[in-house]
């Protein structure tokens, strides 16, 4: 994973770098990449070897022993996890989560992002309030979405009104139904990111060659997708990407609309995760859990690097 | 066609503001409007009971003392602990992240330390599900007796945004021509000197856009917060969160009112660096 002697051109060390015993051990260019590399490591290899070992053990903090002195399990907590249903529904409807949302936020953010390309009036004022959402707190979001969502509130009123007759659904206590204000808060927050992305990397397109298209003849339909989404094609991938990963991890809308009930009917990845830990204490499985997850996105992850590095420059 | 545009922008900013203007007209709603029905939209009898119950130790007290002390023992405390612990967590792993971050990314830019994939490693801290972490670090930190502490949270906070502090200061680095640092190191100027004197004062406004922009995102954090802590420490999402009271569960008013004290610095930094958002969110891939 590191390869931290990599090319060096300081070839030519000056007495301010030789002097002292460290600075002639450690290249100046690895010594203060150093203090970024190590807490890295610290948070995420330390703990990583801690849940190899947690993962193998059937750990409950409630049993009174030290998380090193648990009897080994070895890998029933994996043949447990696959054939835990509430495990696997949390995965798949994780992933749905996330096409969902990718799919609604990228339409959304593409259509808005097409009517704000050319001047009109107000128009700074306009991105300035759409974009409001993505710097609010999540957790407020949240709670603005649960007050939104009451049986009782705002949105039940606004569809009574349309539908002309009282309606008071309670969603977020409905099973089929509680998911969805889970979405809407994550895509009412996160849109105004993907907009601005794509707004911005449409502003930094070429004029030229649209232009040219324009006065040759092309209809604006055919610019759209023969021109403007080719050339979008890196800055949309990052967006996609970027939030995909951020909404993978989706937690705070969970946590503070529904604790991942009613039931599991609204569990993702880290609710489940975090259920298990903190609400049954079941630390060696979860753990077990937590490294399959990490194994998946690091996996993903990998295999997305490479797209990711040519778009970089 | 026109008219068409304009209700469509129309109709995306009311969505977008709506929530928000639900949470703020919350917060000056009496406790009888919190969940009235057809809802109260701006209440005509506007009061300040919500933040004083959020600010004043005593109002918060008399307030769960007339719920019949159904409201747990925190919520009666008031927000100012909440925002003082927020404030020096945020701030001292704002400030380690960025320094940690400065220095990585000019190690990074300047002398392609680790070749060109070294800098990914760090973007994996950012794809990981923080709670994959969280079990393992619960562990740790109970051994280290860090758990509960501000230390704690501050290298949990430091390591998780470092990412966004190599990217974001990397690509602001690179905007600034390497033959100005060159022209200083022919002269005998060693390259941290070259790098200070040189390179940082062109990117210092970049340093401050990513500094605000780690604040942002430490000050939001919430699953750290909520694991990592049992009660010493508490942050202004934890606090949001804890407004629940026995007999009536959450109390609709008072959480709003916290949440608007608390989204407010944040809207406020985030309008300040505005430019530098798209340049942040995308790890510096996308940039104005």
């Amino acid at each position: 994973m590191l390869n931290l002697a990599g090319p060096v051109q300081s070839s030519v060390l000056t007495p301010l770098e030789a002097s002292g015993r460290l600075r002639g051990l450690i290249p100046f260019n690895v010594a203060i990449a150093l203090p970024a590399q190590l807490t890295v490591l610290g948070v995420v290899l330390v703990p990583t070897v801690i849940v190899v070992w947690l993962s193998l053990t059937d750990w409950q903090p409630t049993q009174g022993i030290s998380w090193y002195e648990a009897e080994p399990v070895w890998f029933w907590n994996y043949y447990d996890l696959f054939h835990d249903p509430r495990f696997v529904a949390a995965v798949l409807r994780t992933l749905v989560v996330v096409v969902v949302c990718m799919a609604v936020e990228f339409m959304l953010a593409m259509g808005l992002a097409l009517l704000f390309l050319d001047e009109w009036p107000w128009r700074k004022l306009a991105v300035s309030i759409i974009i409001l959402p993505m710097m609010v707190v999540p957790v407020d979001a949240a709670n603005a979405f649960f007050m939104l969502f009451n049986d009782r509130g705002p949105i039940n009123y606004l569809i009574s009104t349309i539908v002309g007759r009282p309606f008071e659904f309670a969603w977020l206590a409905d099973p089929n139904w509680a998911l969805l204000p889970i979405m809407l808060a994550e895509i009412w927050q996160w849109t105004p990111l993907m907009f601005l992305l794509v707004l911005t990397g449409m502003m930094n397109l070429p004029e030229n060659q649209i232009r040219a298209a324009y006065v040759l003849g092309a209809s604006r339909t055919r610019i759209f997708l023969r021109i403007m989404l080719p050339l979008l094609t890196p800055v949309i991938v990052i967006a996609l990407l970027v939030r995909s990963i951020e909404t993978f991890k989706i937690f705070d809308p969970v946590y503070i609309l529904t604790r991942g009930g009613p039931g599991a009917a609204t569990e993702t990845i880290s609710m489940f995760m975090y259920n298990g830990a903190f609400v049954y204490f079941r630390m060696g499985y979860i753990a077990a859990a937590a490294l399959l997850i990490l194994v998946l996105v690091a996996a993903i992850c990998t295999a997305l690097s490479r797209p990711l590095q040519r778009y970089q420059r | 066609m026109r008219l068409l545009k304009r209700s469509a922008v129309c109709l995306a900013v009311v969505i977008a503001f709506f929530p928000i203007f639900w949470l703020v007209s919350t917060s000056f709603k009496p406790i009888e409007e919190w969940q009235q029905f057809p809802p109260v939209w701006i209440s005509s009898r506007p009061t300040l009971q919500n933040y004083r119950i959020v600010l004043a130790p005593d109002a918060a007290r008399a307030f769960a003392e007339r719920q019949n002390g159904a409201i747990s023992y925190k919520v009666s405390g008031s927000a100012w602990k909440a925002f003082g612990d927020s404030a020096l967590i945020a701030c001292g792993a704002t400030l380690l992240s960025v320094l940690f971050g400065t220095m990585a990314a000019y190690s990074i830019v300047r002398f392609r330390t680790g070749g060109d994939s070294y800098p990914f490693q760090f973007l994996t801290v950012r794809m990981f599900p923080p709670i994959a972490v969280v079990v393992p670090m619960v562990v740790l930190f109970s051994m280290l007796r860090l758990s509960d502490s501000y230390a704690g949270l501050i290298v949990a906070y430091t390591a998780f945004t470092l990412p966004f502090s190599i990217w974001m200061i990397r690509s602001f680095i690179e905007e600034v021509p390497e033959e100005l640092e060159g022209a200083a190191r022919i002269y005998g100027t060693p390259p941290l000197a070259a790098f200070l004197k040189v390179t940082f004062p062109l990117i210092q406004g970049g340093v401050l856009a990513t500094a605000l922009f780690v604040f942002i995102l430490n000050w939001s954090e919430f699953l750290f917060a909520l694991t990592l802590t049992t009660g010493h420490v508490v942050t202004v999402t934890l606090q949001v969160a804890n407004y629940v009271s026995a007999s009536s569960g959450k109390l609709y008013g008072v959480q709003a009112a916290m949440g608007t004290i608390s989204t407010l610095p944040v809207i406020l930094f985030g309008y300040l660096i505005q430019r530098h958002l798209v340049r942040g969110l995308s790890f510096g891939a996308i940039k104005r």
